[in-house]
């Protein structure tokens, strides 16, 4: 499973505390040490885990605390909520409603997998009844819209773009409208990919924006990213109205950590992730039962309630 | 004597205590500027044991002294043992009568076919000619991607009338044995440059640039299907693409990759990575550590950077520019 490495890592450190006879700061320590060089490892943000460490070192008052199981629970409950926050930014996931028009736009970084995973997500409503359909509004990179055609094409997708019209703008009005038009109820607007060090990219990006009015923009991004993504994440989410996320590749070696820190940085949910090159290399990402099991939450509890 | 001489300028020798927390700070500060973390700690374990018992003058500080020996280090770990001369070896190619060949390889999406375009772009810029084999049948898009660039490279670069064109593309559409493809398209080149020797000069293509399919490094069928590629066809220089927003995974990446290419061929030397393109260098600000990551996992040097979506968006590493990034505040 996604992310399964970290999760037994991460208990594995929780459960030192059990196997202590005495919880002192020395235990806490290691213990809180072990966990950050397993969120390290994955590509967790360093400064989010140098701010999990110090929540929950100031939850923890040893001189204040009274001795024995109090200290383990509290550190156990302390720990899980730091994690919990790492990965639920705590809002309602985005579900599109049925027998009306939902525009989604993707965006990201450049070959992060927007292209591959519009047709993912188009796929997996069109298989549960929906009418969907892709939107090529990326003028930029070479054999943009080929890409799209053939893999709209193998799925049965209806799509749209153009290989004259060089405005992104444009593009994304005229395939929302015609769309829209047509009774479609999934429209997926593919763009280009892109950095926040080039503003003319960003700006264009708002006015394909502004011009569809989306009611979801994705933030898609690759499992294998390291500390640049939470920058990355944060300018997108400052420029447009990032309400999900997508972490695609994750059928590597990947942990996802550091994707994961575009979760706090967008406050926005993961919603799927994409796991491999195929149509049908998705899976739908609930935030709350990933916790528990990423965490063998029985066995947490289990450690708490003793 | 002399140690009566160092105990008049009050020195003193630097302990592993003395170096801990400077040195934890130090590794921070490597992870923050996405070095992977395996590596930030070898790297530090590295420079304490190196600094180790040196003797400290009355004004050094510690953090001065670990800065100065983990710069060192990274000096090290930036300067190719090996260096990668590829207009010197193509033209020594040509001069035997033989194209050269570059086979470019990397997990999905970090930039192996618009840095292959960029590579191309600089070689025809060096009056190279220039056959791109797409060997990338799987992906969508793939070819089409390598037919575009084909057709802006040609115009940017006007062959006079009657002439060849300076960049053929050798395409066999999608589904089909990469291996193969590649096989034929140096031969390609070679059978044009054995004409040449004996017709127009204008036939000969110099360099063959190889694109591959995007992979993940635990893929294994893949992952010997770009060993058969390299074995079949033996390219003068196997590239590695990176990104440099690669974090933790870059290690793991290159060490698989290499692993495959021994394992999954039964060659008594097998072909490994020789050099190195880190691309998106410009998306990462100062986050340059999966330079280090890199260079430092497989010992092989960065042929050049990618910084930007353009032609001519490729660099040499500036590794000085790249380590003052790294320890900067
Ligand atoms: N293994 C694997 N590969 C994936 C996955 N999602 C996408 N890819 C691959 O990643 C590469 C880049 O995907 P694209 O969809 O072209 O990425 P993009 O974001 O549209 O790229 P640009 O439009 O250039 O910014 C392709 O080789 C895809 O096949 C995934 O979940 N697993
Ligand atoms: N900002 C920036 N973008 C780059 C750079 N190099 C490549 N890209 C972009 O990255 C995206 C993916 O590039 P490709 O060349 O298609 O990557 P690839 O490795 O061939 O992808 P697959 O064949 O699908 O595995 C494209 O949008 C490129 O324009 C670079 O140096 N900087
Ligand atoms: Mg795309
Ligand atoms: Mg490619």
């Amino acid at each position: 499973m996604v992310l399964a490495d970290l999760g037994r890592k991460i208990t594995s450190a929780l459960k030192s505390l059990s196997n202590a006879t005495i919880i002192d700061e020395d235990v806490l320590n290691s213990m809180l040490n072990e966990i950050c060089r397993a969120l390290l490892e994955a590509d967790v943000n360093i400064k989010l885990v140098k701010k999990l460490k110090e929540n929950v070192k100031s939850v923890i008052d040893f001189e204040e605390m009274a001795a024995g199981l109090n200290k383990r629970k509290m550190i156990q409950t302390a720990v899980f909520k730091e994690l919990v926050k790492l990965i639920d930014p705590g809002v309602k996931a985005w579900t599109p409603v049925k027998g009306q028009p939902n525009v989604v736009m993707f965006v990201g970084l450049q070959g992060s997998g927007k292209t591959t995973t519009c047709t993912k997500l188009a796929y997996y409503y069109q298989k549960k009844g929906w009418k969907a359909c892709l939107i090529c509004a990326d003028t930029f990179r070479a054999g943009a819209f080929d890409q799209l055609k053939q893999n709209a094409a193998k799925a049965r997708i209806p799509f749209f773009g153009s290989y004259t019209e060089d405005n992104p703008v444009i593009l994304a009005m005229d395939g929302v409208d015609k769309f829209k038009s047509e009774g479609f109820e999934i429209i997926i607007v593919d763009t280009s990919g892109r950095h926040k060090q080039e503003d003319s990219l960003f700006e264009e990006m708002l006015q394909v924006s502004n011009a569809i009015n989306p009611d979801n923009i994705v933030f898609v991004m690759d499992a294998s990213i390291g500390q640049a993504c939470e920058n990355q994440a944060r300018a997108f989410k400052d420029k447009v109205d990032v309400a999900s996320v997508i972490i695609t590749k994750l059928d590597g070696h990947s942990k996802g950590g550091g994707a994961l820190s575009a979760v706090a940085a967008t406050k926005s949910p993961v919603i799927f992730i994409g796991t491999g090159e195929h149509t049908d290399d998705f899976e739908q990402f609930k935030t709350k039962p990933f916790i528990s099991k990423l965490l063998g939450m029985g066995d947490i509890e289990g450690l708490i309630d003793k | 004597l002399f140690s009566m001489f160092s105990g008049l300028v009050g020195s003193k020798k630097l302990t592993k205590e003395d170096m801990g927390p400077v040195m934890e700070k130090m590794r921070d500060h490597l992870i923050a500027k996405n070095v992977a973390q395996e590596i930030a700690e070898k790297l530090c374990d590295s420079v304490a044991k190196k600094l180790e018992g040196k003797v400290l003058g009355t004004f050094d500080r510690v953090a001065t002294v670990v800065r100065a020996g983990m710069e060192e280090s990274l000096v090290q770990i930036l300067t190719p043992r090996r260096r990668v001369d590829i207009l010197r070896d193509a033209l020594e190619a040509k001069s035997h009568g033989r194209p050269y060949s570059i086979t470019f390889c990397g997990v999905n999406g970090v930039g192996k076919s618009t840095n292959l375009a960029k590579i191309c772009f600089w070689l025809v810029e060096n009056n190279l000619r220039v056959l791109i084999a797409a060997c990338d049948t799987f992906r969508a898009g793939a070819v089409e991607q390598l037919r575009t660039h084909h057709r802006r490279l040609n115009a940017l670069h006007p062959t006079s009338k009657g002439s060849s064109q300076v960049v053929f593309l050798y395409e066999k559409g999608y589904g089909k044995d990469s291996a193969g493809i590649a096989m034929e398209a140096i031969k390609y080149g070679n059978q044009l440059v054995t004409l040449i020797v004996f017709t127009a000069r204008d036939y000969n293509y110099d360099v063959v640039l190889i694109d591959t399919a995007g992979r993940m490094q635990d893929n294994e069928p893949l992952m010997k299907a770009l060993t058969k590629l390299i074995k079949v066809n033996q390219p003068d220089l196997v590239l590695f693409v990176g990104e440099a927003l690669v974090g933790n995974e870059a290690v793991d990446q290159l060490t698989k990759f290499n692993r495959a290419l021994a394992d999954f061929s039964d060659a008594q030397q097998p072909r490994l990575i020789d050099g190195i393109v880190l691309t998106k260098f410009d998306t990462i600000d100062d986050k340059v550590g999966a330079a280090i990551s890199m260079t430092y996992t497989t010992g092989q040097p960065i042929v050049f950077v990618g910084t930007g979506q353009t032609y001519s968006d490729l660099r040499n590493l500036n590794a000085k520019a790249v380590i003052n990034t790294l320890l900067k505040a």
